[in-house]
Parts: C-alpha cells; sequence; structure tokens
C-alpha cells in the first residue's frame, strides 16, 4: 500500500506543479493556458536533444532548457500573442492558447525530428540510483519530482505573499490599468508571470518525462487532469489546487492497488479519475454559489475604456460568398483522381462535422471541446446501428444523431450556468470521460478495428461519397444560415453577448442555448458517419478530443463564423497534409499541424478569422480600383469610451 | 415558475415588500417595501452604495432575495425567473449599457419587439425558412416609429460595437420600450447623455407613460431631474428605505437632507 501512496505522490506532484502554473497565469492574465502542456513538452524533446543527442551534461542541458529557453518561450509568447489577449473574449483567448498547444509540438518535431522516444532520461544522474524509505523502493527521479514540488512551494508562497513583485501580480488581477497608474508597467510583470509559468512547464516536462513519457499527448494529457485541481480551486486558490492535485495521484495510485490490476473496469476508471474529480468540484461548486462563474480577471472599467475592442469586428460573411465557392470546390472531386478524391471525402465529411462548431461557438457563443466526441458518437452509433443490427444507412445516420442530440442537450443543461472557461473544461472533461469510459469498450474497438461501416451502393465510390457529403453539407449549412438571418439569431446574438440582458428583455437563455447545444450535437454526429463512411470504419481513436482540438484551431484560423469557412477548413485539414505527403520530404510533415496552430493564434488579432479578413481586403483593394467608387475599407477596431 | 395572484395595493403596477439581501456580511437591501403606480413616474434615489442597483436586480429577477416579495400587476413573480418577468411585461436598461455585439441598432429594436408580438421558435426559424420571411409591415411601423422617436434613425443600420455611450443607452431604452413593457426600470438613463439627447428620452418616456401607460421606476443621480419628472420619490440610505413621498415631500425631508442631499436643493 505504501508503495502504490509514494508512486501516486509522484503524480500528485507533477499534477499540483502544473495547476499552480495554471492558476498563477489565469490569476495574472485571466488566461486559462491550454498551452502549457505543449511547452511542457517542447523544453522537454530541448532537454533530451540536448543531453542524449548532443551528449551535453546534465545540468548545462538543465540550465540552457528550462533555465533558459522555457522562460525564453513565455516571453515571446508573451510578447507575440498572450499580451493582446487579456480583454479578449474567452473563446479568443481559449482559442488562441489552443493554437499554442496545436503549433509547438509540430515546431518541435520539425526542429528536433519525429522519431518516437521511447526512454527518456530525467535530471537525475544515471544510471538511476533507488533509495528504500520504509522498505519501498524510490527512484532519484520520483525524489527529483518531489523536491521539485517542496520548492515551487516554498518559492511560490514567499514571493507571491512577501516580495514586492508578488504585490505587483496580485495588483494585475484587479486592473492593469490601475497598476499602470500606481507606476508599475503591467506589461514587464504580465511578461514575469508568463516566464514563471513556462519555467514551471519546463521543469515538469523534464522532470517528468521519464515517468510519464516524451510524448506531446501525455503532457497534454497531464496538463488536463491538473485542470480538475484548478476547477477544484476555483480557478483562484493555490493551496486548495496543490492539495487536490496531491490528492489525486495518491487516489489514483490507491485505487490502482485495490482494484483487480487485469480489469478493463481498472483500465477505464484509473484515467479517468481527474475528469471525476473535476465533474464532481463543478457540481459542488454550482450547488454551493448556484453557478460556476469565472473569475473576472478582464481588469476593470478603466481597462475597458481605455483598449481596444477588437473582437467586435467579428461578423459572419455575406451568403453570396457561398456560391462561388461551392462552384469552384464542387468539381474537385471530379478534376482529381485516386488519392486525392478520398481526401475531398474525408474533408466534406469533417466540413460537417465543423459546421457544429459554426452553429455552437460561432453563433451560440458556447466555447464547447466535445464536438469530436459528438462525431464519434455518430460514427460509432451509425457502424453499430447499420453492421450490427441491420438498418439501413441513411436511417442509421439519423438515428445516431438522434442519440447525440439528447446527449448534448443533457450536457447543456447540466452546464447551462458555467462560466466560458468552466463550460470549455467540463466539455472537454466530458469528452475525456466518455473516451476513457465508453469508446473504449470492446464493441466499438473489435481489436483496434473500428466497427466497419460499408458504404451505400449509390456512394461506393469516393466520388460519389464526396457528392453525397457535399449535398448533405450544403443543406446543413443552408439550416444554420436560416438560423442566423431569422429571429433565434438574434436570440443567439443577444445571449451570446449579454445574458442578462436578454433575460431580462423576454428571452429564455436556458431554451436557446440547450436547443443549440442539440442541434449542434446532431450536426457533428451525422458529420461523425460520413468520416467513418469515408474510412470504411468507425475507429474510436479517430475521434479524440486532443484531435478536436486540432479541428478547433483550423477552422478558428478560417472562420468559426463562417459555413464557407467550414467547408474549407474541413479541405485545408485534409489536402494541405496529402500535398505535403506527396511532393515535399518528410521532414516538412508537421508543417500543416504547426500552419493550423498559427491560424488560430492568428485569430487574437482577426477574430473573425483569415478567410473573412483576406476576402474584406480584397473588396477593399477593388473598391480602391475602381474609378470614383466609394472606398470600402477593412474593419477597423473602434476605441470604446465608457 | 411559481406566480400567484397576490393581494397587493389596490392597482399598483410594480410592488415589493419587504426586500432583503445580504453579499455575505454586507447588508445591500434591508427590508425594503415600495411601489409604482400605473402610468405614473416613480423615482429611486440615493447615495452610491445605498442599494438602488441591487433592487433593480432583485426587481428583474437576476438577483434572488433573501426575504421580501415582488409584485408585478397583481401577480407575485418572487420565484419566476427573468424572462418569465420580462414576458410578464417588466423591462429594464442597466447602468453599463448592456447593447449586443454584433447586432445592428435597428435589429436591437426588432429583436424586442419580436421577444414580446412574436416569440423566436428555433425550429421553425431553422427549418421553416425562418430567415428568409419578410419582416411584416406592423413591425416596421413600430420600429421606426421608437427609432424616430429616441432620435437613432440615422444609425438604425449600423452595428452597436463602438457607438457611444448615449447613443448606446438610448439603444438600450429603445430596446427596453419595443418589447411594450408595463412597468420599465430605468438604471440612471440621463448618465453620459447630452442635453439634446436627455430631451429625446425625456419626450420618449412622457410619451409611453402618457400614451401606454407604462410605470417607470427610475434610478438616477441627477436629482433635480429626478424630481422634476417623478410624482413620487423613495430613498435608500445603506440599504434601508429612509423616505418616500412626493417631490415637495422629500425635498423638506430632514433625513434625506442629512443622508443625501445636503443643502443644496433646499
Amino acid at each position: 500500500m505504501l508503495q502504490f501512496i509514494i508512486a501516486g505522490l509522484v503524480f500528485g506532484s507533477l499534477y499540483a506543479i502544473a495547476a499552480s502554473g495554471l492558476v498563477v497565469t489565469y490569476l495574472s492574465a485571466g488566461i486559462l493556458n491550454f498551452s502549457f502542456g505543449a511547452t511542457a513538452f517542447f523544453v522537454a524533446r530541448l532537454y533530451y536533444d540536448l543531453h542524449t543527442t548532443h551528449r551535453m551534461a546534465i545540468i548545462p542541458a538543465v540550465i540552457l532548457s528550462v533555465g533558459l529557453a522555457a522562460p525564453a518561450i513565455g516571453l515571446v509568447l508573451h510578447l507575440a500573442l498572450f499580451r493582446y489577449l487579456r480583454l479578449a473574449t474567452p473563446v479568443v483567448k481559449i482559442v488562441a492558447t489552443v493554437g499554442v498547444a496545436v503549433a509547438l509540438p509540430a515546431t518541435a518535431n520539425l526542429i528536433f525530428g519525429q522519431r518516437p522516444i521511447l526512454l527518456a532520461p530525467g535530471i537525475a544522474p544515471r544510471p538511476l540510483r533507488v533509495f528504500r524509505v520504509f522498505h519501498v523502493p524510490v527512484t532519484m527521479d520520483q525524489i527529483t519530482v518531489y523536491i521539485c514540488v517542496v520548492l515551487m512551494l516554498a518559492v511560490g508562497t514567499v514571493v507571491l505573499r512577501h516580495t514586492d513583485i508578488g504585490l505587483r501580480v496580485r495588483a494585475m488581477v484587479d486592473s492593469p490599468a490601475m497598476t499602470s497608474l500606481s507606476g508599475t508597467s503591467p506589461d514587464r510583470v504580465a511578461a514575469a508571470v508568463w516566464m514563471a509559468s513556462t519555467f514551471l512547464a519546463g521543469l515538469i516536462g523534464v522532470v517528468s518525462a521519464p515517468i510519464v513519457g516524451l510524448d506531446s499527448n501525455s503532457f497534454t494529457l497531464l496538463m488536463i487532469a491538473a485542470f480538475a485541481a484548478v476547477i477544484a480551486a476555483r480557478l483562484r486558490s493555490l493551496p486548495v489546487a496543490v492539495v487536490v492535485g496531491v490528492a489525486m495521484g495518491i487516489a489514483g495510485s490507491v485505487l490502482q492497488y485495490i482494484l483487480p490490476p487485469s480489469s478493463s473496469f481498472t483500465q477505464a476508471v484509473i484515467p479517468s479519475i481527474p475528469f471525476a474529480v473535476t465533474t464532481v468540484f463543478l457540481l459542488w461548486n454550482v450547488a454551493r454559489r448556484g453557478r460556476g462563474d469565472d473569475l473576472r480577471a478582464n481588469g476593470g472599467v478603466l481597462d475597458r475604456a481605455i483598449s481596444y475592442q477588437r473582437e467586435h469586428a467579428s461578423a459572419p460573411l455575406g451568403w453570396g460568398w457561398a456560391v462561388p465557392v461551392v462552384v469552384v470546390i464542387g468539381p474537385l472531386a471530379l478534376v482529381l483522381s485516386g488519392f486525392w478524391v478520398g481526401l475531398v471525402t474525408t474533408g466534406v465529411a469533417l466540413a460537417i462535422v465543423f459546421l457544429s462548431y459554426t452553429l455552437l461557438i460561432g453563433e451560440g457563443g458556447m466555447v464547447w471541446l466535445c464536438q469530436a466526441t459528438f462525431a464519434g458518437v455518430g460514427a460509432l452509433g451509425a457502424a453499430q446501428l447499420a453492421t450490427a443490427h441491420g438498418w439501413p444507412l441513411p436511417l442509421a445516420i439519423l438515428g445516431a444523431a438522434l442519440i447525440a442530440a439528447p446527449m448534448g442537450i443533457v450536457l447543456g443543461l447540466l452546464s447551462i450556468r458555467l462560466g466560458d472557461v468552466h463550460l470549455a473544461l467540463v466539455t472537454l472533461t466530458f469528452g475525456l470521460l466518455m473516451e476513457n469510459l465508453a469508446f473504449t469498450r470492446q464493441t466499438f474497438t473489435r481489436l483496434g478495428s473500428g466497427v466497419a461501416l460499408a458504404r451505400p451502393s449509390f456512394a461506393h465510390s469516393d466520388r460519389a461519397l464526396a457528392y453525397v457529403g457535399l449535398a448533405t453539407f450544403i443543406v446543413l449549412a443552408l439550416v444554420i444560415v436560416n438560423v442566423r438571418r431569422s429571429t433565434t439569431g438574434l436570440v443567439l446574438g443577444a445571449v451570446r453577448t449579454s445574458a442578462d440582458a436578454a433575460r431580462t428583455m423576454g428571452v429564455s437563455v436556458v431554451t436557446s442555448k440547450v436547443l443549440t447545444a442539440g442541434l449542434a450535437a446532431f450536426v457533428a454526429a451525422v458529420g461523425g458517419s460520413f468520416l467513418a463512411l469515408s474510412a470504411g470504419a468507425a475507429l474510436p481513436s479517430q475521434y479524440s478530443s486532443l484531435i478536436g482540438l486540432v479541428w478547433l484551431a483550423v477552422l478558428v484560423g478560417t472562420g468559426i463564423r463562417s459555413t464557407v469557412g467550414a467547408l474549407l477548413a474541413g479541405l485545408t485539414f485534409t489536402l494541405v497534409p496529402g500535398f505535403v505527403q506527396v511532393y515535399l520530404p518528410t521532414w516538412f510533415a508537421p508543417v500543416p499541424t504547426l500552419l493550423f496552430g498559427l491560424g488560430a493564434i492568428v485569430v487574437a488579432k482577426y477574430p473573425e478569422g483569415s478567410l473573412a479578413m483576406q476576402i474584406r481586403q480584397a473588396r477593399s483593394i477593388a473598391a480602391r480600383l475602381r474609378p470614383h467608387a466609394p472606398v470600402e475599407e477593412a474593419p477597423r477596431p473602434e476605441m470604446v469610451v465608457t | 415558475m411559481t406566480v400567484a395572484v397576490s393581494p397587493s395595493r389596490a392597482g399598483a403596477a410594480l410592488e415589493v415588500i419587504g426586500l432583503s439581501v445580504a453579499f455575505g456580511g454586507v447588508v445591500a437591501l434591508a427590508d425594503v417595501s415600495l411601489s409604482v403606480a400605473p402610468a405614473s413616474i416613480t423615482g429611486l434615489v440615493g447615495p452610491n452604495g445605498a442599494g438602488k442597483t441591487t433592487a433593480f436586480g432583485v426587481i428583474s429577477g437576476l438577483v434572488h432575495p433573501d426575504a421580501g416579495r415582488v409584485v408585478l400587476d397583481g401577480v407575485d413573480v418572487t420565484g419566476a425567473p427573468a424572462h418569465m418577468r420580462a414576458r410578464r411585461g417588466l423591462g429594464r436598461t442597466f447602468q453599463h449599457p448592456q447593447v449586443f455585439s454584433g447586432l445592428s441598432v435597428r435589429d436591437h429594436v426588432i429583436l424586442g419587439d419580436r421577444v414580446r408580438h412574436h416569440r423566436a421558435r428555433m425550429w421553425s426559424d431553422a427549418f421553416l425558412a425562418g430567415g428568409l420571411r419578410r419582416q411584416p409591415a406592423d413591425e416596421r411601423e413600430r420600429v421606426d416609429d421608437l427609432l424616430g422617436l429616441l432620435g437613432i434613425s440615422e444609425l438604425a443600420s449600423r452595428p452597436v460595437d463602438g457607438l457611444p455611450l448615449g447613443t448606446s443607452r438610448l439603444v438600450e431604452i429603445a430596446r427596453a420600450l419595443a418589447t411594450a413593457p408595463s412597468v420599465l426600470l430605468l438604471d440612471e438613463p440621463f448618465s453620459g447623455l447630452s442635453g439634446a439627447e436627455t430631451d429625446a428620452v425625456v419626450s420618449a418616456l412622457r410619451r409611453a407613460v402618457g400614451e401606454r401607460g407604462v410605470a417607470l421606476l427610475l434610478v438616477e443621480h441627477d436629482v433635480p431631474t429626478v424630481l422634476a419628472l417623478s410624482s413620487t420619490v423613495h430613498v435608500l440610505d445603506f440599504g434601508r428605505l429612509i423616505a418616500s413621498g412626493t417631490p415637495a415631500e422629500i425635498r423638506d425631508d430632514a433625513r434625506v437632507r442629512a443622508a443625501y442631499l445636503g443643502d443644496a436643493l433646499v
């Protein structure tokens, strides 16, 4: 038992360090940093390259990677991105950090190579020394983690509570503008906080690599697990985050001791513990306080008065652009052949899934991070109904979508009182829970081959399926455009901006949000079914929440409120990697993912996405070239005077 | 939702009975009772932190009271959510105007009108060409009338993003009036307005009271304006109602002078 507790302490300590880094940046910058895990991976990969590949000694390698490179990443991210996000909408904040989370591992793969690393050394010297504590073996790697968490707690507490710097950081929470008026540069304080946070991320990366493995997904999952401690801390209490993080690690380890090790139940339950903890604390917070509000770390009235409100320029493209785009894309499947038609088919299927984001985030303003899960429900449901139960394919797709829609409605109802950041976390948690508890069932995995889904006779070829998919996309896009232009569109616009004002004019926020959630889950499930048709089988691993984050990054880079953007994003997601695979050297492979991440980062500056930005600029140039025509300016951010 | 017909003060459009609210240990409202007669303007004044905005929050359903009741047109709506109170005829504006980003000035008024006259149904809007339907002539007429009344017709097609504070306030008032309320709560409606804009708002409000019988409850720091407009004035101080009466009675009240007015208005 003691052995399990000591092992659990290691994971608990890692959760605690990660949770501390996340809470500090949220408190000081108002940003929940989804790229924390990616930063940890990048620094750990750099350390590996210095120490293992280039044979650098441990101490200089640690100084270069954790001591210099990690804070430098924080500084660069602050200067290039985070300092522009303080007063951005929660959607933009989340999506921009998701973009960094997508781009950083791709950058690491581009610089250091993509070969998988099976054994990564930590900062403890090799051969690894093993000590015995109460007859339990404890490795030097584990002891390093304990030392790190104790040091972090001691230094963090002293700095935040008893130093001038700590006072300035705490002042930033309320109002950077007021901090500025008192003679402190909020920009410098924020830069220091980001450097400290990425230092912590780097430290976690290096000390945990031998324990969790040097793989970007492992680090992202570690970060997401730490979110549970962040939620328990209500996004603000550092001591609670640390205690819950440590407790969670120990609980997981002790459960491993109690439960039968070879049972599939154990294998499903253990990874789900952080997500169960998230759910419990969210429910506890909502029950105790009536709602799960995000911290109002967006500055005070003065901050808003003196800042540009760039996100207000966000607006959907006119429907007129859809026709030429569809006319151009339509013949693609005719012109292309073989491999490329397959990519178009998959891209169109993905575009249908993307429409669910357009509806949910673009129109409803609800930051859900589990649309990939609903796509998975659609794919697995349709495959089960058609293959195992013999339903006709259209009915199977409809049936699966009708299974997903109530799930979306129930999740919408349960999360209706949550703030945007809480909502993002709870939906991500829901997705990961579904992955661990439902998608891993043998009924769906079928020893790794997934559930087969045969194409119908009328859409047997890739080309025919591409056109059926495109027709489905157009119908669903028309429904979304219709919603946007109707009274419901006005209602969603109202709820998106100010739920209180909408309520006090007679709008039922609950009804509008819940119905939007249900409709979006339906659309995602239909898209998921088409993805399964395109692949010939529903593979649960293709619908992971982490893949969903990359999907979101691609879509927001193109335009989260544009149905045309959804189509282009779907095709971009499949055709660009296809192009790289066929025409460029293999080391280019991470470039598309890097570009997708950068696209999401650009949303910080252009919230309407690159497509709308390009089209508006093209319009502006055309207007300038036209003699005596009124010049249409690209929308400029306007000063809001309050 | 629980609504019940309540024995309230005869004919009151809005009645608040024994409202108490505390945030942690801070008492925001303590046993506050007041009423608003139909087709009248009632003022609610008090120094900063007196509890005026909290009172609006409780009346409109955004803040839950620890004790007390809210009665709207004789119906107890204490347990009703904010949107159900609004559908029963309770409108409000906010101290910091809450306009909807991305919507035009005209959209705001249309939305207010449709919430009252044509409730949105997502399924019919999505699947039955809701977005292609032409705007009914009577709706267009009502919307144009309100935009004209508040002097913002020329801004009708402009997105509200970046509008000056005063104009945002006019948009918010137009939107609230579009919902055809029987009781309208106005939180500092003249703050940030120019003289001409204030005149337009006063004219619109008087017309709403005179022609539509709307009862207005007005929170405003511009005390002379409140005293000039209102038939009844209530005064809050540290969460307690310290005086109620006609403007003349309020001017002469010693407690009000001591707590709020000072000697300037005497």
